[in-house]
């Protein structure tokens, strides 16, 4: 069974239709890259995995589980989907460590010594232990994303979602965060992540989907799709995006 | 040419403190239920559900369109007779100071309930996805990351509130409760000296007033920081 399967997706805010008829799978160990010109409906798709967002057609079944049922105990689902926000989203009046440690603590029932513990050693793991008793505005933009990351690993998650990791953070700033990605796709975590990181995508990505108007217009591997990618407007995206 | 004469404020002062305890319990307990009161309607109102929005949203445009005196007298007059009858109870009890109290934590639950609103809309949308991404319920996003972040912002408008509900208790001499305002105007009218006593009350009420908005100013900064 796939770790995440998203089939006939649709979704509409009103009148706007913004998901129509997505339908892909992510395998376990797998990562894959989903790109594609903005407004295309590609952080909505993902936030649907999760349902953050809800949608009205179609299934997401996520370990099995069906995200849109009502009967599906959400929470207990998202705490073990761990997710990347675009603009990292520490809480800004914990510190480094509690931010680390409040939802072990209050979602998994971890003891407060057990939950710190952890996330020391996952921030000792993204090279940032001595920022423990910080606040997050302390820390730079790449320095929050990797907290971020840590944070949703402290979870011990069956998958990752990463919604646009990258695109708020300085330039200069944007391997250190990528590093993190690329060292934990190489470990085997299931990941499904929204980015324009095409150097990202090569690396580790075992499959590339690119989506446009709310569609899936390309899901292809890696090779083929940066290789002979089959629509005109993936060839447009691409060669807009490689060119700089 | 008026003379002033200040000799009875000295020995009116025990009673002037102990009017000043009155104003103290109205405004402290106004405080204390407004914000929890008003955070719940609150948050009824910014919740999905449809009826708890609407029966939020009626309560405080009612209490935000009537007179505070009129609520007040309501309190006094009608509200004690009413539950007198509705529970048997026997009638002449002095209800004045509950009856301010409740009143007055009524009436400023439905302005605690705007700022706390405000603050609410204030903490981005992102932290609550956050939070639910985290595997948070509803109430624990709202508990852990929403509110305290929502009241960091919100002190220097509650205490502006607090202020004004402050100065707002002396309306209570409708009902002839012996707040700080009412002890000094009836040691004024006992001794024939009542612009001295007002001249003083006021002098009081400015005081801490302006004290209390000098902190006011003091968390601005900090929170604006």
């Amino acid at each position: 069974m796939s770790m995440i399967s998203i089939r006939n997706v649709s979704k509409h805010y009103g009148d706007f239709q913004v998901l129509t008829d997505c339908s892909t799978a992510v395998e376990k160990g797998e990562v894959i890259v989903v790109c594609g010109p903005s407004g295309s409906g590609k952080s909505t798709l993902i936030k649907c995995v999760n349902g953050l967002e809800p949608f009205q057609q179609g299934e997401i079944l996520v370990n099995e589980i069906s995200v849109g049922d009502p009967k599906t105990n959400l929470p207990k689902l998202r705490a073990h989907v761990g997710m990347v926000f675009q603009h990292f989203e520490l809480f800004p009046h914990m510190s480094i460590e509690q931010n680390l440690a409040i939802a072990q603590v209050k979602v998994l029932g971890r003891s407060q010594d057990e939950a710190l513990t952890k996330g020391l050693k996952l921030l000792d793991r993204v090279g940032l232990k001595a920022h423990a008793k910080k606040f997050p505005g302390q820390l730079s933009g790449g320095q929050q994303q990797r907290v971020a990351i840590a944070r949703a690993l402290a979870m011990d998650p069956i998958c990752m979602l990463f919604d646009e990791p990258t695109s708020a953070l300085d330039p200069e700033m944007i391997n250190e965060v990528l590093d993190v990605m690329v060292q934990l796709a190489k470990e085997g975590m299931t990941m499904m992540v929204v980015t324009h990181e095409m150097g990202f995508a090569r690396k580790v990505a075992n499959r590339v989907i690119f989506m446009d108007q709310g569609r899936i217009v390309e899901d292809a591997g890696k090779d083929e799709f940066f290789g002979t990618p089959r629509s005109e407007r993936a060839q447009l995206f691409l060669s807009k995006i490689l060119s700089h | 040419m008026y003379e002033f004469d200040w000799s009875s404020i000295p020995g009116a002062l025990p009673f002037l403190w102990e009017g000043m305890k009155v104003t103290l319990k109205i405004t402290l307990t106004a405080i204390g239920v407004g914000i929890v009161w008003g955070t719940l309607l609150a948050m009824m109102r910014l919740s999905s559900h449809r009826v708890l929005g609407w029966l939020a949203a009626g309560y405080v445009n009612l209490f935000r369109s009537i007179p505070l005196v009129m609520v007040l007298l309501w309190f006094f007059l009608i509200v004690p007779r009413f539950l007198e009858h509705v529970f048997g109870w026997p009638p002449g009890g002095d209800t004045r100071l509950a009856s301010a109290m409740i009143g007055f934590a009524l009436f400023e639950s439905a302005y605690y309930s705007e700022i706390i609103r405000a603050g609410i809309q204030s903490v981005p949308k992102g932290q609550v996805g956050a939070a639910y991404a985290l595997g948070m319920t509803y109430g624990q996003a709202m508990r852990l990351v929403v509110l305290p972040q929502a009241f960091r912002n919100m002190v220097p408008l509650l205490l502006t509130q607090a202020i004004i509900l402050f100065q707002d208790t002396s309306l209570v001499y409708v009902s002839a409760l012996a707040d700080f305002f009412g002890v000094a105007y009836k040691v004024g009218d006992r001794d024939g000296r009542i612009v001295e006593l007002l001249l003083f009350a006021g002098a009081v009420y400015f005081v801490i007033c302006y004290a209390a908005s000098m902190l006011v100013r003091y968390f601005r900064r900090k929170v604006n920081a």
